[in-house]
This record gives C-alpha cells, sequence and structure tokens, in this order.
C-alpha cells in the first residue's frame, strides 16, 4: 500500500535518446567483434587451402617414385657395398705358409745377387783446386770526365773510392754536402 | 585437498557416503547442509547461476573415488537451497536451478552500492551495460545472470530508486537511476 506514493525519476526524450545511443554503439561493437572473428576465420580457411594443397604436391610427387624401384635401388647398393667389401677383404688376405716361403727365397736370391757388386768407396774423391780465371774488362787508364756542376764539388772530395765489382767500375765521390755521384764507365 | 581448478574442495568430498543419500535423518541433514555450502561457495567463485540437474555439474561426481549423486540426491540438496530462499526452480519440473548466491535484496543492495561508487546517479544505462560494461568490470555484478539482474532492478523500482524504460527499438531497455 505504501508503495503508491513511490516517487519514479521521470523518463525524458532525453534519457531514450541516450539509451538508443548507448544500445546502438553495444551493436556497433558487437558486429566488430563479428568481423573480427569473419576475418580470423577466413584467414584460417586460407592456411587450411595451402596446407592442403601443399599436402596434395608431395602426394603426386610421391606417387611418381615407386617403392619397387626405390627397394631395388637399395638392393643394388647393398649389392654392390658387398661386392667391394669381398674385394677388400681378399686383398687384404695374408699370403699362404707356402707363398710366403717362395717370396723369402727369392728375397735371399736377390740378396747374394747384390754381394757380388764393387764396394761403395768410403772416401771422398780428391779434387784439385783450380782457380778459376775471370775474364774481366780492362781498368781505364784516363780520368773519369765529370760534368761542371759536379765538378766545384769534386774539388772538396775528401776520398775517392774506386770498387771493382762483376765487371764493373765506380768512382764514388763524396763531396762536402754529402751528395753523391755515381758514374759508370 | 582435492582442487577443481582454482576451487579447493572440502574433505567430505573425498568421502564417498556423502554421494548417497542418507537415510538417517539427523545425519541427512547434516549431509544436505554440507552439500548446500559446497554449491553455494562453488557457484560464487565460479560465477555460476544456472545449474541443470540433467547436465554434467563438476560437484554432482568424483571421479577420483568413483562416485556421483544421484538425480535424487542432486534434487534433494537443490530443494533445500530453494527452501533457504538462495535457489529457484526456473521450471515446473525441477530440471533447472537458479542458484542466487547472493540474494536479489543482496543484489539490490551491490546495484545501489555500485552506482554510488561511479558516480551514476540520476544517468541513464542499458541493462547489458550494468552486466557486461566497462564500469562493471571488476566487480561482482560483472557477468551476473540477466534474471538475476532483471528481479533486483525490478526491487529497486518497486522502492523508486530506479525506473525500468525501453528505448526506440523493441530490444533496447535502459534504466535511469534517482538516488
Amino acid at each position: 500500500m505504501g508503495n503508491i506514493f513511490v516517487k519514479k525519476p521521470k523518463i525524458t526524450e532525453v534519457d531514450k535518446a541516450i539509451l538508443s545511443l548507448k544500445t546502438q554503439r553495444r551493436k556497433l561493437a558487437q558486429y566488430q567483434q563479428q568481423l573480427a572473428n569473419i576475418e580470423l576465420t577466413s584467414k584460417q580457411k586460407a592456411v587450411f587451402e595451402s596446407l592442403k594443397s601443399g599436402n596434395n604436391a608431395i602426394k603426386a610427387i610421391q606417387s611418381e617414385i615407386n617403392l619397387e624401384d626405390v627397394q631395388k635401388l637399395m638392393d643394388d647398393t647393398a649389392e654392390a657395398k658387398a661386392y667391394q667389401d669381398e674385394i677388400n677383404a681378399i686383398l687384404g688376405e695374408k699370403l699362404p705358409a707356402e707363398d710366403e716361403e717362395e717370396v723369402l727365397a727369392e728375397f735371399e736370391n736377390l740378396e747374394s745377387q747384390l754381394q757380388d757388386l764393387p764396394e761403395v768407396p768410403s772416401a771422398a774423391p780428391s779434387v784439385e783446386n783450380v782457380e778459376e780465371e775471370l775474364d774481366l774488362p780492362d781498368v781505364p787508364t784516363k780520368p773519369p770526365v765529370v760534368a761542371d756542376a759536379v765538378n766545384e764539388d769534386a774539388q772538396d772530395t775528401s776520398a775517392g773510392i774506386t770498387e771493382r765489382k762483376k765487371g764493373f767500375s765506380f768512382l764514388l765521390l763524396v763531396s762536402s754536402n754529402t751528395s753523391t755521384v755515381y758514374e759508370v764507365y | 585437498m582435492q582442487k577443481l581448478g582454482e576451487f579447493k574442495l572440502p574433505n567430505f568430498f573425498n568421502y564417498p557416503p556423502y554421494f548417497t543419500l542418507q537415510p538417517v535423518r539427523e545425519t541427512r541433514e547434516k549431509q544436505i547442509q554440507l552439500w548446500k555450502e559446497l554449491i553455494i561457495d562453488f557457484c560464487r567463485t565460479q560465477k555460476i547461476f544456472v545449474i541443470g540437474l540433467e547436465e554434467d555439474f563438476p560437484l554432482f561426481s568424483n571421479p577420483a573415488i568413483e562416485r556421483s549423486l544421484s538425480y535424487e540426491a542432486r534434487e534433494a540438496f537443490l530443494s533445500a537451497l530453494v527452501s533457504d530462499g538462495r535457489a529457484e526452480w526456473m521450471d515446473k519440473g525441477h530440471r533447472k536451478c537458479l542458484v542466487l548466491w547472493h540474494r536479489i535484496q543482496d543484489w539490490a543492495d551491490l546495484i545501489v552500492k555500485f552506482v554510488k561508487e561511479y558516480g551514476l546517479e540520476d544517468s541513464v544505462m542499458t541493462v547489458e551495460e550494468i552486466r557486461s560494461g566497462t564500469e562493471s568490470r571488476g566487480t561482482e555484478l560483472h557477468g551476473i545472470d540477466r534474471t538475476v539482474l532483471m528481479r533486483a532492478l525490478k526491487l529497486l523500482e518497486h522502492k523508486g530508486k530506479l525506473a525500468i524504460f525501453k528505448g526506440t527499438s523493441a530490444d533496447d531497455e535502459g534504466v535511469k537511476f534517482s538516488l
């Protein structure tokens, strides 16, 4: 009975508009979620299709390879290996006792033949020391002609050294200001 | 102690006699009391509002001891909750039960508290906004069963604390608070 006098809040047009906007916003969020789900599903489908086509490609390649041929190839390889192993075993075998005796006898025979050879001299052969004569050109008798520019420096020369080496003569003129002139003649 | 997800199960859950309705009255009452508390605690923790008697419900069986509650036992325990005002049958056949781990009045109080805390007095909210909006996130109202929420809102409307109204389209349902 007391509830008759309870005052309810008044609903205005603004309240209704707010409610409509909020409802639309919620619906929009739901649609966005739905779109996201659709996008994800389509991506998953694309991945599935890719995997499927890849699997089909593998199957197609595998269908071209005959299992019997592969087995035969493996058997042939095994046979070849076994054959090679057999060869290796034969080659690696130890000689029989009789053959070994023959080889040793032949070896002794060769050794006895070697004993008949002349002895190797123990001392080194004596060789006369013969001086080789070097055919060198004549030493020039005339003094060297020096350029005028060098001439001035040549007056102060502290030392003039003539060197004979491998058939060439050099005149080394050492000047006071350490400049050196080489003249070949 | 056995766990069901993050929920810690009581010791009696591993004791086979508790999965059979006890014939002796005193023992039966003690058994029903333990099961009532367990159902309420579990539903509050897991935010479960509806229990179907014919559906799989984690508490109705314990594979560890190979025991499960009979239909009769399930109905007995839920009927006891209905008697306490902590649950309601949703159909005449007693196949579905609405669990009120907070009574309707308690839910109404929680709504008032929520409105005051967030400064929503004299504002308009949609019913969906209250149960799944950003404001309600982290509160007990988040994920509340729509039936329970509408019952609590109608109780508050009866007290003049809000008005439930329809928008321009039929699916618009809003609430204007006046606290």
